[in-house]
This record gives C-alpha cells, sequence and structure tokens, in this order.
C-alpha cells in the first residue's frame, strides 16, 4: 500500500512556521525550552501532518474497499463450484456406486468359484449325471458374469463425477492463484496417517505397460 | 528344506477372495495344509501358535502391511528362515527390490496361475 502520494504534502504556512521555529530554538539552545514553545512546536507538528494523515486514510480505504470487493467477487465464484453439493450428494453417491461394485463383484466372484469348486469335486462315474452338473455350474457362471455390464455403468457414472469434481476444484484453484509452492506445503502437511499409508502400502496394479513383469521379477531373484 | 505338500502354509492376504483363489491354486498343486489371515497382525498371531513351513502374503495390508510383516518374521529366531513369498498386484522394481533385501524368497505379480505358484514353491525349496 502507497503513502507517497500528490497531496500528501503539509501546507507551505505550517512549513515555514516550523523552519521559524527551529531556527529560533537552535539560537536559544543554551536555555531551557519553555513549554509554551514545546505546545508551540506540537501543533505546528499535528497541523503540518493533517493533510498526509488525511490522505492515508483515504487510500486505506480504497485499498480495504478493492480487497472487500475481490473477497466478494471470490464468494460468488466459490458459491458457483457449490462444494456443498460435492460433499452431500456427489461424493456420497460415489462411495455408494463403489461399494455397490465391489458387492457386486464379490458375489460374483464366489459364485464363479462355487461353481469351479463344484466341478472339481463331482464324484460320480455317470457321464450323464457328470454333463449334467457341468452344464448347470456352466450357465451359472455366465450368469455371474452379467455383473460386467452392471458394474461397466456404475464406473462410467463415477468416472462422470470425478471429472465434475476436478472442473470444480481446478476453477477453485485458478481462482485463488494457487501455485506449485502451496500444493508443495499442503503435500508436507499430510497428517501422519497418510504419511504411513504412502510410504508403506503400494498404489496397486499397474497400468498396460507399466510396472515390470514376472520375468524381470525373476530375474532380481 | 525339502518340499512336502503336507507341510502347514499360511496365506495371508486382506481379500477373503484372494484367499480362497491361492487355496484353490495350491490344492490344484497338492498343497491342501492351508491356513489363512487377513493381515499381517493376524498373521502373527496364527505364526506365534503354530509352526508354518510356508507363508505367502499379500504387500497391501492394513492395520499391518506384508512387508511390515515380513521384517518381524525375518526380526523373530524362530521364524528367521521361515520361506516368504510376496504376492502382489504391484510390480515396481523398487518395491521387489524393498522386499528382496527384507528377506523375501520370492515375489509373485497377481494375477498368476497354478504353475507360477508352484514355480514360485519349487524355487524357494531348491526343487
Amino acid at each position: 500500500m502507497s503513502t507517497k502520494k500528490a497531496g500528501a504534502k503539509p501546507d507551505e504556512s505550517s512549513i515555514d512556521a516550523l523552519i521559524n521555529l527551529s531556527d529560533k530554538l537552535k539560537e536559544n539552545k543554551a536555555k531551557s525550552m519553555s513549554l509554551t514553545d514545546v505546545i508551540g512546536v506540537a501543533e505546528l507538528l499535528t497541523s503540518s501532518l493533517q493533510p498526509l494523515l488525511r490522505q492515508i486514510d483515504s487510500t486505506i480505504h480504497t485499498e480495504l474497499r478493492s480487497i472487500l470487493l475481490r473477497i466478494e467477487g471470490l464468494r460468488h465464484e466459490i458459491a458457483k463450484v457449490r462444494a456443498d453439493d460435492i460433499s452431500d450428494h456427489q461424493i456420497p453417491e460415489m462411495g455408494k456406486e463403489l461399494s455397490a461394485i465391489v458387492e457386486a463383484t464379490e458375489g460374483a466372484t464366489n459364485s464363479i468359484m462355487n461353481c469351479a469348486e463344484t466341478v472339481l469335486e463331482i464324484e460320480t462315474d455317470n457321464f450323464e449325471d457328470y454333463k449334467q452338473i457341468v452344464s448347470d455350474q456352466m450357465m451359472t457362471i455366465f450368469e455371474a458374469c452379467s455383473f460386467q455390464d452392471l458394474t461397466g455403468q456404475r464406473v462410467t457414472k463415477i468416472v462422470q463425477t470425478v471429472e465434475i469434481i476436478e472442473e470444480r476444484i481446478n476453477l477453485l484453484c485458478e481462482m485463488l492463484d494457487m501455485g506449485d509452492e502451496d500444493k508443495n506445503q499442503a503435500e508436507e502437511e499430510l497428517n501422519a496417517n497418510q504419511k504411513r499409508n504412502k510410504e508403506l502400502l503400494l498404489n496397486g496394479p499397474a497400468n498396460e505397460g507399466e510396472g515390470v513383469n514376472q520375468s524381470a521379477i525373476d530375474a532380481l531373484f | 528344506m525339502a518340499l512336502d505338500v503336507s507341510m502347514p502354509i499360511l496365506i495371508v492376504d486382506d481379500y477373503a477372495t484372494m484367499i480362497r483363489i491361492i487355496r484353490n491354486l495350491l490344492k490344484q498343486v497338492g498343497f491342501t495344509n492351508v491356513d489363512d489371515a487377513a493381515d499381517g497382525t493376524q498373521a502373527l498371531e496364527r505364526i506365534g501358535k503354530k509352526k508354518y513351513d510356508l507363508i505367502i502374503s499379500d504387500w497391501n495390508m492394513e492395520p499391518m502391511t506384508g512387508y511390515e510383516l515380513l521384517k518381524q518374521v525375518r526380526a523373530s529366531s524362530e521364524t528367521a528362515r521361515t520361506p516368504f513369498i510376496m504376492v502382489t498386484a504391484e510390480s515396481k522394481t523398487e518395491n521387489v527390490i524393498a522386499a528382496k533385501k527384507a528377506g523375501v524368497n520370492n515375489y509373485i505379480v497377481k494375477p498368476f496361475n497354478a504353475q507360477t505358484l508352484k514355480g514360485k514353491i519349487d524355487a524357494v525349496f531348491g526343487e
């Protein structure tokens, strides 16, 4: 905030009066100053600072007003991000979708494994009976595989929601002018549990073309 | 240590489905004496009560990871030489090296089949 603006200077008559008084005091420097002289200096100093103080007051007012307008603008922009909608609806909805996916895949896997175990454990010498059991179990496997269609639809919904959230977070970062420095600081502020997970847990399956294959691992051993 | 199909094996994984898959793969190649645990902490409890000749563990588990379990197993004089195979979906070289330095005997990347599992067990037991 700058206070060095035109018009902030004391008027010339005050300056002249101050110079005169200063000269007068220098001439009488060996003698003690009277109370009247001290009051006179104080009055002159105060009056000479008045224009400057008025200018500072006006500058502060202008600066505060611009800060207020900026905050007001940010409030409108943040309202557009609709953070409450994300936390109240979109994230809980995603959680439900993910739970449903876990349940569906677990259910399907168990059904398929049950069938496989049933087939592996068939103890009959009758070929027709054997064929019938295998056929029934294969049909159950086909039915269980329908989970892929349902979970695929749920995953698509989640991806769409994540994209919306990403878009809104990017918007917020742009509004707040968040740079790499802010992001690095946020990284440093990860809590102990998150740090532990980051250090000790792996990131899960590698994508196609990433990571090393079993042969490369075997070579390490 | 010679390979014995009746040897006690401990599978450690937080996914019941994965435990079931490994159990069936082991059964397919002849191993039937199999116990399981849902994470490192539970595995240590099992190991404290029973001697296992082979531990097959996932890496990503809470509250104790497979890597932490491996280090604890190696730190104990009773289990320091127990064969330990790490099974994980992640295959970054640095993780494999970290596990090797911690004393893992072999490392399998998911998904895998019965032959791969048998091959690693054979390799660990020098068959």
